[in-house]
């Protein structure tokens, strides 16, 4: 991340906000990184957004503030910024570009790579396959997360969203083998990067974790860099050194906020509500960063998070997330409202890619049929609760009634869960298969009937497992 | 005269006390009236008492379960903050090091560049690669030279060349507290 033996620029000739205009460069190129020496000897890092004949435009990671015009030198990289990578990482507490926040030396790498990164070249891609358990019942049965998969949390302000995130990235595991976790924290407030610091504590000592955290009060150009710096380190630690991966980046709505304002800091002409064209083709280049790569050990997994402002799902950043991603856990203001945690909204979540990662010899035989029975049952329940509204309860019908109470028992009995619980996977399908028995057997024709006798002989002493229809 | 003759004969077979009968069988009844009640009492209190036994062996349990635990949790939450302390402080130990040997370098290079005046002529030629041969060459006070034409400089201290070396160093640094 330092600039190489060569030439520093002396002649700044403008400096506003975080932007500086150097002139008198040659063979400086767009997202050149540069090193900022100031009069006092205090080192400043920038990028080049505009390069035009001997002018470059300079953002200054660190914000201008303080700077003397002529005492300031820059030395441009001839790259886009690179860092170390490797497992020197691991354990690790560093702000949004990377530089230790824990108190210990820069962080050491035997090889360096770019942060921009390569997505992974369609040819060599591995389909996903085998799941990444979360220890989140919701999770883990409706929308299971395999490995190498984008699966991103649509969430909206005031919802818990970061709770989950951090829960996720504190309890999720990969069926024994060489795991580890990567947490960008983007445009956080301080309290928040407190929160995943403490929630995240254990598994950091383990050394299982890798946590950058750029906070609201950093500049934005940082909080482009940061998602970036994680990829570029979970790459490193899934296909060189064969461990599953999973990258947690929150709040994704923060990151094109700031991309939003460097591109208008470029003069670049705005697209959907102000945000570049690009905005896709630049989520795409992070989320795409994913996958397994043939012959190659270990995945990258991504989970982003993003808010949705005011809880609009056409929003262009929950929108063009949607087109890449390969589904979404939704989470819902009325489940919050009504207490429980987390407050996943099954109708609305789903994963795409759920059955290469479910089913016998991966999970449990009857997980997919288990959760494509209960996402049935509860959108007929929704249903009947709507036409409860109408023509109210004791006018349903007995089997109706039998719906409300299987959303009932669904919200109590299977998506309710304590914040630091880790719920197993085969007592979440437990629950799953308890809330499931609510309803009489003629109502689970999803199921096969072998898996449902065997489970209703075991559920005999079940209220609901002896449910017929009256 | 005589007496009227019932009133003589009457009086051995009547009752010494007609009301004895009554006042017997209501003392019966009162005593086994007190009797139920007493009994009822004591069972009262044996369900009392048998309740409250029952709920503070219960409480005692649960507070039991209850001790252990936040007792395991304290634990585990203290063995948590003990490694955090540990990794803290062994990386500030490493940060130590590292800064040490930065520190070891600098002095070794100033050191070598103020005896070696070949090794300044080649930094002043490398100077002149870089800015051109009017480049105003200064000797730094450190060791070293920095050279500036308008608008550039280059900076080829003893400071900077160690900062450099060091980057480039990578992870051949982490031998200072591998195992």
């Amino acid at each position: 991340m330092s600039a190489p033996g060569g030439i520093e620029y002396t002649r700044v000739r403008d400096l506003h906000g975080p932007l500086m205009v150097v002139e008198g460069v040659s063979g400086v190129g767009w997202d050149e990184f540069a090193t900022i020496v100031l009069d006092s000897g205090e080192r400043r890092h920038g990028l080049v957004l505009e390069v035009n004949r001997d002018l470059a435009v300079v953002q200054v990671l660190e914000d201008t503030a303080g700077m003397d015009p002529g005492g300031t030198r820059i030395a441009f990289s001839g790259t886009p910024l690179r860092i170390p990578v490797g497992t020197g990482w691991l354990g690790r507490v560093c702000n949004g570009r990377g530089e230790p926040a824990d108190g210990g030396p820069p962080v050491l790498g035997p090889v360096d790579a770019p942060v921009g990164g390569a997505p992974i070249n369609p040819v060599r891609r591995e389909p996903p396959t085998e799941a990444v358990l979360t220890g989140v019942g919701a999770i883990d049965v409706l929308t299971t997360l395999v490995r190498g998969q984008k699966l991103p949390v649509f969430s909206a302000a005031g919802l818990p969203h970061l709770q989950l995130a951090v829960q996720v990235a504190a309890q999720a595991t990969c069926g024994g083998e060489a795991f580890a976790v990567v947490f960008a924290g983007m445009g956080l407030t301080h309290a928040d990067a407190a929160f995943v610091r403490d929630g995240l504590a254990e598994r950091s000592a383990a050394g299982e974790l890798v946590l950058l955290l750029n906070t609201a009060d950093d500049p934005v150009i940082e909080r482009l860099l940061t998602p970036r710096l994680a990829l570029t380190v979970a790459e490193h630690l899934a296909f060189e050194e064969g461990r599953h991966v999973l990258v947690l980046m929150t709040d994704m709505t923060a990151y094109s906020e700031a991309l939003r304002e460097v591109s208008a800091a470029r003069g670049e002409i705005p697209a959907r509500r102000a945000y570049p064209g690009y905005l896709y083709s630049d989520l795409a280049s992070l989320y795409e960063r994913c996958g397994r790569i043939r012959g190659r050990p270990g995945s990258v997994t991504v989970l982003p998070v993003l808010t949705m402002p005011a809880g609009d799902i056409t929003h262009p950043v929950p929108d063009l997330t949607g087109y890449i991603t390969e589904g979404q856990i939704v989470l819902s203001a009325e489940v919050h409202a009504g207490g429980t945690y987390p407050p996943v909204d099954p109708l609305g979540s789903l994963s795409r890619l759920m059955r290469k990662g479910a089913g016998k010899g991966r999970t449990r035989e009857d997980h997919p049929p288990v959760a494509a029975q209960l996402i049935a049952a509860l959108a007929r329940a929704r249903e009947v609760r709507e036409l409860a509204d109408l023509v109210g309860r004791p006018a349903l019908s007995a089997i109706d009634r039998r719906y409300l109470d299987l959303e009932d028992a669904f919200l109590h009995r299977f998506l309710a869960q304590g914040t630091d619980e880790n719920r197993p996977l085969d007592e979440a399908l437990d629950r799953a298969w308890d809330a499931l028995l609510t309803l009489p057997p003629s109502q689970l024709g999803m199921i096969p009937a072998a898996l449902l006798d065997a489970h209703r002989a075991a559920g005999d002493d079940h209220p609901g497992g002896e449910g017929t229809p009256p | 005269m005589t007496a009227p003759a019932g009133r003589h004969d009457a009086a051995p077979d009547a009752p010494a006390d007609a009301l004895a009968p009554v006042r017997a069988e209501l003392i019966r009844a009162a005593r086994a009236d007190a009797d139920a009640v007493l009994d009822r009492a004591r069972a009262d209190a044996d369900e009392t008492l048998r309740a409250a036994r029952a709920q503070a062996a219960s409480l005692l349990e649960q507070a039991r379960r209850d001790g252990a635990r936040d007792g395991a949790a304290e634990a585990a939450r203290e063995r948590v903050r003990a490694r955090q302390d540990a990794w803290s402080r062994e990386l500030a130990a490493r940060a130590e090091v590292y800064a040490d040997l930065r520190g070891r370098v600098r002095a070794g290079v100033r050191e070598a560049l103020a005896d070696d005046a070949a090794l300044r002529a080649r930094l002043e030629e490398r100077a002149r690669a870089l800015l051109g041969a009017d480049a105003r060459i200064t000797a730094a006070a450190g060791g070293g030279v920095t050279a500036e034409t308008p608008g550039r400089r280059v900076d080829l201290t003893a400071d900077a060349l160690t900062d450099r070396a060091l980057a480039r160093l990578g992870a051949r640094a982490e031998t200072l507290w591998a195992p």
